[in-house]
């Protein structure tokens, strides 16, 4: 089925609609934009050995991707391949104002843009440096903002749905050194300068910067401001444990003060915008994204299933392999 | 009748006198406040001087900040932002400026390392209000009304 008119991948390059392999080719690097038309029938969710680097939400299904584009009905489970990129996608950003609308950062650089739910693909990196992205996430409340941080390099911002790109800021500063960053998210929590703050997970923890970009900084209880005019001491903190990796970073849209976060330790959670945390399973996870619709429905890819939790992290129950 | 047409003429002369000093009073510029206060036009002045003297060698003549200010230095601090409306001090309260000003930004942000000094032994806080009044003053409309949301939000007026 040719959707795009530009690039079709017969069926048999696919492995009989199983690719075990990721193609080598290209994936959205072609000049003039590159398209990816390879919608495969739904079949149901099986053990396929992919390698997943990122999921989200997106109304009913979960968008898994890795080695492959596919998305997992939350119901049933039903798995369709929506696509077989030619470099691994590397992370995803969606608004749950735009379900349709899917941000991609393969492999190697550069930003792919779906606006029919991850079945076509062009370029949306106009301006971004030739380097990795690491991160992306949407604003969470303009959902034509998109951010992305890039390796050795920094935190970009485009405002018109990934047509341009701009510099913001630099990467994080944390014991003595720049950070990339690993996961982003917007988080819809006043910063008290006119915006919404933006939290990253690097190598070496968890960090933030208002929207106006002024500077990273820890994540604290309540306005150090307040704190400094009243001398009140801040109240107690339990942060994520120092020393570890975040490797996944979400925040639920509506509730966006509570935030998981995947360390090598588990997975963690904080229902106060990211200054107590708790260790809410052991479970090793890659990937994670929370229901736009339900702060505690929460998806997680582990090395071999996409898991579900109904309970803010809890109980999870395996929806499909991986 | 004549009567009447004079009393409707008169009502329409009156309402255009009323909309020609509205449009005239919307023409002059919006006064420049801090913390809640007018800040009368001699302190702005001052506020220029002082400005030029103790700021603009690092955040620039003309208010536009280092160069690639966005980038940061070898030493890991970031380089003096602007203050004009490319920046993003119009995202700060009065207060907030105010207080990173006379103590620093680590007042603000516990921990972070800045090449700004605290300015509370070298400037009076007067002249503290009479710097930051001169940078709102320069600021469009645009910038200066969002700030000033910001203010309200905290509850100290534009």
């Amino acid at each position: 089925m040719d959707r795009s008119g530009a690039f079709n991948k017969p069926a048999s390059a696919t492995g009989n609609g199983h690719p075990r392999k990721p193609h080598r080719r290209m994936f959205l690097t072609m000049t003039g934009g590159t398209f990816i038309a390879a919608l495969l029938p739904g079949r149901s969710a099986q053990a396929t050995g992919y390698a997943t680097s990122a999921i989200t939400f997106s109304g009913q299904t979960v968008i898994v991707a890795g080695d492959s584009v596919r998305s997992v009905d939350v119901s049933t489970g039903t798995t369709v391949d929506l696509t077989t990129p030619e470099r691994p996608v590397h992370a995803l950003a969606i608004h749950p104002d735009r379900p349709d609308r899917l941000f991609a950062a393969p492999e190697d650089g550069g930003i792919a843009q779906s606006n029919d739910g991850g079945r076509l693909w062009h370029s949306a990196g106009n301006g971004l440096p030739d380097a990795q992205v690491t991160a992306l996430a949407v604003a969470a409340a303009a959902p034509d903002t998109v951010y992305a941080t890039v390796s050795g390099d920094g935190l970009w911002r485009s405002e018109d749905a990934g047509g341009t790109w701009s510099f913001v800021m630099d990467r994080p500063w944390i014991e003595e050194a720049e950070r990339d960053v690993l996961a982003l998210a917007s988080v819809n929590l006043a910063s008290g300068m006119g915006g919404i703050w933006l939290y990253a997970g690097t190598e070496t923890g968890l960090t933030r910067v208002p929207d106006c970009f002024c500077r990273w900084q820890d994540v604290v209880a309540g306005d150090a401001m307040d704190a400094l005019v009243a001398g009140a001491a801040p109240p107690p903190e339990a942060p994520l444990p120092e020393d570890e990796p975040v490797l996944a970073l979400v925040s639920a849209h509506a509730a966006p003060e509570r935030l998981f976060a995947a360390l090598p330790s588990g997975l963690w959670a904080s229902a106060d915008g990211g200054v107590m945390w708790e260790r809410k399973s052991s479970v090793q996870v890659r990937a994670l994204a929370v229901d736009p619709m339900d702060p505690g429905h929460i998806a997680a890819a582990t090395d071999t299933e996409l898991k579900l939790s109904r309970d803010g992290g809890a109980n999870w129950a395996t929806l499909a392999a991986l | 009748m004549r009567m009447r047409l004079l009393t409707i003429a008169g009502l329409a002369m009156s309402g255009l006198a009323v909309a020609v000093g509205a449009e005239t009073q919307q023409a002059e510029p919006e006064p420049v406040t801090f913390l809640g206060q007018i800040i009368a036009p001699e302190q702005i002045t001052r506020g220029e001087v002082l400005y030029a003297e103790s700021c603009a060698s690092c955040h620039g003549a003309d208010l536009e900040g280092a160069p690639d200010w966005r980038r940061r230095n070898a030493n890991g601090r970031m380089p003096a932002p602007p203050h004009d409306k490319t920046g993003h001090t119009w995202h700060h309260s009065d207060r907030q400026l105010f207080t990173i000003t006379k103590l620093g930004v680590g007042s603000v942000v516990p921990g972070y390392e800045s090449d700004m000094p605290a300015y509370q032994n070298i400037l009076s806080d007067a002249e503290i209000i009479a710097v930051l009044a001169f940078i709102k003053s320069t600021w469009p409309e645009r910038q200066r009304a969002a700030q000033a949301g910001i203010n309200e939000s905290e509850g100290e007026g534009s």
